[in-house]
């Protein structure tokens, strides 16, 4: 017991009460001195429009990724499970993406949307497609998505083999059920699949929503939050005030944001999964 | 039962499915094989006239790729083992002894896994300068495994509950200590969750990049992920060079996982499951 909660106590409980202690004060930087300054720090935040930005895009995201990530997963998980002979084969294929580090990810996908070298550019012009070839990440309407897409591509086989497991828990005899009385397969998917699914949903959610909170290192590998802030995330933001503008008073305030967010995520799907399995 | 003639339409319509999301592989693999002036021409479907295998070379000496997977396995090696040792004894006291306060601290530790790991960088960052473990990697893996240590607890007491008290109880009549009782009874039939602490832990620790980024500053002590980002950086406009070096950080886990498929996908599953 006493080995966890030291190293636990030292390196995660201590730096959770000082991220309090720093919000209430000054600091120019790392070993410098600081000030009491009360609420200071809230009130600069509150009134930074990047903060507000970066939330907005930070909430953009999440939808992204729960959509994205979770909707291919869920497809995939549907499709393969009715796979007998070939199961482990695509199973295995479509996991092999969640294995690139995240940093990896964002290298790949900065080649892919390179727009001259990358693979979507030429492939569509090779296809004929020129008309829709784009800057993916210049393009301050698209940027968020695209990254978005990069980490979405590598997120979504772990919800895949989340929903696949699943669908394997659902009571063969509810099936048979249904085939005597004659129901089609859309009927089977409304009303034996899907409710089945409805407890590895809510975790499949919860969880995709918590790795969206937590997302930052495409978005630092392929656009650094740019351009001009349009794909800034509360992360890359906390970031940039801590260790590049040295201001941890605001990072502090934004750190508090971003548990809160988490804990209130949290919450919300326990309170849902609770009230589900009731 | 027909299951053999609903097997091919869902293979047909996966298939497509399947080259388009793993296309960005085929082409990084056939792209790293390229002249710089085939890359140059921006024709996904070209093969190159000759296969370029020393690009590879020459990214892994310039880029250092040696050092860098060493440290990864470094890196990799300690927090697993060091996740192992604090969590299984956490867990087995959190899920088999009754003592004051138990619950209490269980949610304490519960607070950790909601908390994420850049939330609290700043001061985090401050204790490890302090220790004078910035820069080094038995400084990451110590941030490494505090962070994951609420899910490797959760995990552990999660399974240790589901072993039956008698087992404990017989035990303890026999004489056997507390450290007795985890090593010899429970944790011998607790290859599922030790599995899946492995996988997860091993996995996540290989791809952390927030906070090497923090932690290891010099290029001696950088992990794969963070020397492929400041690679590719540096050597941005030689494609060659950026997708070879691609390809050989990502490679050696994928390979892995083809051989263990089956064991990464139980403890994966197990894990998110339990945890």
């Amino acid at each position: 017991m006493t080995p966890a909660l030291v190293l636990y106590a030292i390196f995660s409980l201590l730096p959770i009460a000082a991220t309090f202690w720093l919000s209430f004060n000054s600091s120019a930087g790392f070993n410098t001195a600081s000030a009491f300054v009360g609420l200071h720090n809230y009130q600069a935040t509150a009134a930074d429009p990047i903060v507000w930005q970066s939330l907005w895009h930070t909430f953009l995201w999440l939808i992204y990724h729960v959509v994205l990530a979770g909707g291919l997963g869920l497809a995939l998980a549907l499709a393969i499970s009715r796979l007998k002979v070939t199961q482990v084969f695509f199973r295995t294929a479509f996991f092999l993406p969640h294995l690139v580090s995240l940093a990896v990810v964002g290298v790949i996908w900065a080649n892919i949307y390179d727009p001259f070298y990358g693979l979507l550019n030429t492939g569509l012009t090779e296809l004929g497609l020129g008309a829709f070839t784009q800057g993916w990440l210049s393009d301050p309407a698209l940027v968020l998505f695209s990254v978005n897409v990069a980490s979405s591509w590598q997120g979504f086989g772990l919800y895949m083999l989340l929903f696949i497991a699943g669908l394997q828990s659902i009571d063969r005899a509810l099936y048979d059920a249904a085939e005597v009385d004659g129901a089609s397969s859309w009927q089977k998917l409304v009303h034996v699949t899907l409710p089945g699914l409805r407890e590895v949903t809510t975790f499949v959610v919860s969880l995709a929503m918590i790795n969206g909170l937590k997302g930052f290192a495409t978005v630092f590998v392929m656009t650094n939050g740019g351009p001009f802030y349009q794909s800034e995330l509360i992360t890359t933001y906390i970031y940039r005030l801590a260790f590049q503008s040295q201001d941890h008073g605001r990072a502090a305030v934004l750190c508090i944001l971003l548990s809160l967010l988490a804990i209130a995520v949290t919450i919300a799907f326990n309170r849902w999964r609770t009230r589900l399995s009731r | 039962m027909s299951t053999h003639h609903r097997e091919w339409p869902v293979v047909l319509g996966l298939a497509p499915v399947m080259l388009l999301i793993l296309a960005p592989f085929a082409w990084l693999v056939v792209s790293s094989l390229k002249t710089e002036a085939e890359i140059g021409q921006a024709d996904p479907y070209a093969w190159p006239a000759d296969l370029m295998w020393r690009n590879y070379q020459d990214a892994w000496q310039i880029g250092g790729f040696g050092e860098l997977v060493g440290n990864s396995l470094l890196n990799l090696a300690g927090v697993v083992l060091l996740s192992l040792l604090t969590c299984a004894p956490a867990g087995y006291a959190l899920a088999k002894i009754r003592f004051p306060g138990r619950e209490w601290l269980f949610y304490i530790f519960i607070l950790g896994l909601t908390i994420p790991v850049q939330a609290i960088v700043i001061p985090l960052y401050q204790v490890l300068f302090g220790l004078n473990l910035v820069n080094t990697l038995s400084g990451i893996v110590l941030a490494q495994v505090s962070s994951g240590i609420p899910f490797g607890i959760f995990l552990m007491r999660s399974f240790f509950m589901s072993v039956p008290d008698e087992l404990v109880e017989a035990a303890k009549i026999d004489g056997a200590s507390h450290l007795q009782i985890l090593t010899k009874v429970l944790l011998p039939i607790s290859t599922p969750a030790i599995q899946a602490l492995v996988i997860i832990s091993a996995l996540s620790t290989w791809n952390d990049f927030f906070l090497p980024l923090i932690v290891l500053i010099s290029p001696e002590v950088q992990t794969l992920p963070l020397g492929l980002v400041r690679f590719a950086s540096t050597y941005a406009s030689e494609y060659r060079l950026v997708f070879s070096g691609t390809v050989i950080s990502f490679l050696p886990i994928i390979i892995l996982y083809i051989l263990m498929q089956r064991r990464f996908t139980e403890g994966l599953t197990q894990g998110a499951i339990k945890g």
